[in-house]
């Protein structure tokens, strides 16, 4: 933890200095008619760089070392299997399309990640993408991407 | 009487065919969401709210509150029965209601809990009924000042209450802040830190990032692990729950205490069910003839939070919908989706939309009953449902929180971000810094901008007028308390380790 605070005080003080730099560089601070666009944001950038540096201060003086948060092992392949399948789903969103993407990621995550049985696994599959569907393309008429195969 | 006839006119509006089928769905969902551990209040309303963009406003209302009562019950199955809480409203149930269930008494700790949240949420609608158009009549009077200090007083209490580290509290908070700027500046044009990229020129829309913060986040927190709950077994027949004549006799006071404390808690902005829950029992451990007996399956432990959670979470829409000021993440949700549907929250609602006020608060009434009758009737079939293995649950949820986020503007770049925020959710979990007041802020951000530089062009860019105006000063000066006090707290501890070194 103490690890991820130096990182998180480092990366967030940057960002709050560049936020109030930006601010100050491409927007008005103030103007004829009160506080231009820039005031707020200039000072919620010098909040942040302020607490962001209180984070990174007290995790440098910091004997303790803190608790591991990120997953190993085990843990940390079911993760990354699920935040890779998932991003890989949303970018192929627009070719293999959301109802067809549904039924094949569900089958992907399922068998993969578990190996649940293949009936369970194909029904609740062609059941889910079913119901999506029925309520989104149905009755809510949300133009879903569809794939090659038009659904 | 006027609000009689506001009542009635509220039920008409509640009785349709569509509307109860709207708060049954709600209550169904909310139990089912509340019981399932990994998904909570927010994460439930955030992923029905784009179910509701094809509905009449006040049925799309009518469902996420009745789902919001129904997640405060929901928690209470998983407490009882595998001592893990759904939600967060219900961690202090485990203490007694699972030691309950150990010594075989499951089903009237789950039967309590029904009862007294029934109690609760319908004086607790009672009582919404009557506070909500005073507290609406009074704040038409509120100026600029005194809507940014309110605001400014619910983003530090909510910063306080949520997190256990108020230093990451307010990072998460000014961060959401940050976010808030992105995309036009309402009053001089400018597309701020949108880099040209034209899907952020709008700005951030709240409902991805709180699908992603909520949803996906949590979820991305379960995966690591292959979960298996031990659900203890027993009946819960609608004669195994109903709680004996002495069971009752020792928690009625328990319930009206509960109740009292949870709604006024809930007023309170940042103070949500979780706070009232904790408050209710340590309340009745001190007013309890037998104290030894609390965390050993005392009966008044169960019915006194669970009342409270639930007088609570009707007490919290009090603000949102009179002042536009909400104070939790669940009801920052609510307060976004009434402004996707184009409603303004605030007093105005009170005057210009009294369909769509009362036939929120006579749906109230009846979801209360539904959530009564379905939390004692059926209580064997969300059992079932918690046995659904959450190698099965966790994909079904992504999937709802892409199908989601995609059905706001229909555009792929609003899953994108989803997904990025989804990330930042787990991050944000696993390090103790604070969604919900990310969120909050993210919501509250537009408005607090343009009531602070309205104050400071009505004073001359002097801030003393957040000093001068009397409800102005009171907010101002509560709000700088809140950001006091875990400074001072800091202050002390670290002079008291100096003392110990030297």
């Amino acid at each position: 933890m103490r690890r991820a605070d130096r990182i998180a005080g480092a990366v967030l003080l940057v960002s709050g200095v560049a936020f109030s730099g930006g601010a100050l560089k491409y927007y008005t601070y103030s103007g004829p008619g009160g506080p231009g666009s820039a005031f707020l944001p200039f000072w919620l950038g010098v909040i942040m760089a302020a607490l962001a540096g209180w984070l990174l201060v007290g995790a440098l003086r910091s004997p303790d070392p803190g608790i591991e948060w990120l997953p190993r092992g085990e843990g940390l392949r079911r993760l990354a299997l699920v935040l890779g399948v998932t991003a890989a789903f949303v970018a192929l969103l627009k070719v293999i399309g959301m109802i067809l993407g549904t039924a094949l990621f569900l089958i992907v995550l399922m068998r993969v990640l578990d190996r649940n049985p293949w009936p369970l696994t194909l029904s609740v599959a062609a059941l889910t993408a079913g119901l999506i569907y029925l309520v989104f393309t149905y009755w809510l008429r949300v133009p879903f991407p569809v794939s090659v195969f038009g659904i | 009487m006027d609000f009689l006839g506001n009542l009635a006119m509220g039920f008409s509006v509640a009785l349709t065919p569509f509307n109860l089928l709207m708060a049954t769905v709600g209550v169904i969902v909310g139990i089912l969401i509340g019981a399932l551990p990994g998904i909570g209040p927010p994460s439930g309303v955030a992923l029905l709210l784009p179910l509701t963009f094809g509905m009449e406003p006040t049925s799309g209302i009518i469902m996420l509150a009745a789902l919001y009562a129904g997640t405060m019950y929901g928690g209470t199955i998983t407490s009882v029965l595998i001592n893990t809480p759904g939600e967060s409203a219900s961690v202090v149930t485990c203490l007694d209601g699972h030691q309950m269930a150990l010594q075989g008494r499951a089903g009237p700790a789950l039967g309590i809990a029904a009862i007294g949240s029934f109690i609760a949420g319908t004086i607790g609608v009672v009582l919404l009924m009557l506070v909500s158009p005073a507290l609406a009549r009074w704040s038409l009077a509120f100026g600029p000042p005194e809507t940014f200090a309110l605001m400014l007083l619910g983003l530090t209490t909510v910063t306080l209450l949520t997190g256990d580290d108020a230093l990451k509290g307010y990072i998460s908070m000014v961060l959401g802040l940050m976010l808030a700027m992105v995309g036009f500046d309402i009053i001089s044009g400018d597309a701020r830190y949108a880099f040209g990229i034209p899907e952020m020129m709008d700005g951030m829309d709240f409902l991805p990032v709180a699908i992603g913060l909520f949803g996906l986040g949590e979820v991305l927190a379960g995966a690591e692990m292959a979960k298996g709950n031990t659900i203890l077994q027993g009946r819960y027949g609608l004669r195994d729950v109903m709680p004996s004549a002495t069971d009752w006799m020792r928690s009625r006071w328990a319930i009206v205490r509960g109740t009292v404390l949870g709604f006024a808690v809930g007023l309170l902005p940042g103070a949500g069910p979780t706070v009232a829950s904790f408050l209710s029992y340590t309340v009745e451990k001190k007013a309890s003839r037998h104290p030894e007996e609390f965390g050993k399956g005392a009966i008044e432990g169960v019915a006194g939070p669970e009342s409270a959670n639930n007088a609570a979470a009707t007490g919290a829409m009090v603000p949102m919908l009179t002042l536009g000021i909400p104070g939790s993440a669940t009801t920052a949700i609510m307060l976004g989706g009434l402004m996707m549907w184009g409603l303004r929250p605030g007093p105005m609602l009170f005057e210009k939309n009294p369909e769509f006020i009362w036939g929120l608060i006579a749906s109230q009434y009846i979801a209360n009953v539904m959530l009564l009758i379905l939390s004692t009737a059926f209580i064997p079939l969300f059992v079932r449902a918690l046995r659904v293995p959450y190698t099965i649950l966790m994909p079904l949820i992504i999937v709802f929180c892409i199908t989601g986020a995609y059905s706001l503007k229909n555009n792929v770049w609003d899953v994108g971000q989803m997904l990025v925020f989804g990330v930042l959710g787990y991050a944000m979990k696993k390090l103790g810094y604070s969604p919900a007041a990310l969120v909050l802020a993210l919501v509250l951000g537009p408005m607090a901008e343009r009531a602070l530089r309205q104050s400071l062009i009505i004073s001359d860019a002097g801030l003393g007028i957040f000093f001068l105006r009397p409800i102005a000063a009171v907010l101002t000066v509560a709000a700088l308390v809140a950001v006091a006090v875990p400074v001072v707290r800091a202050i002390v501890a670290a002079s008291r380790r100096h003392r110990a070194a030297a």
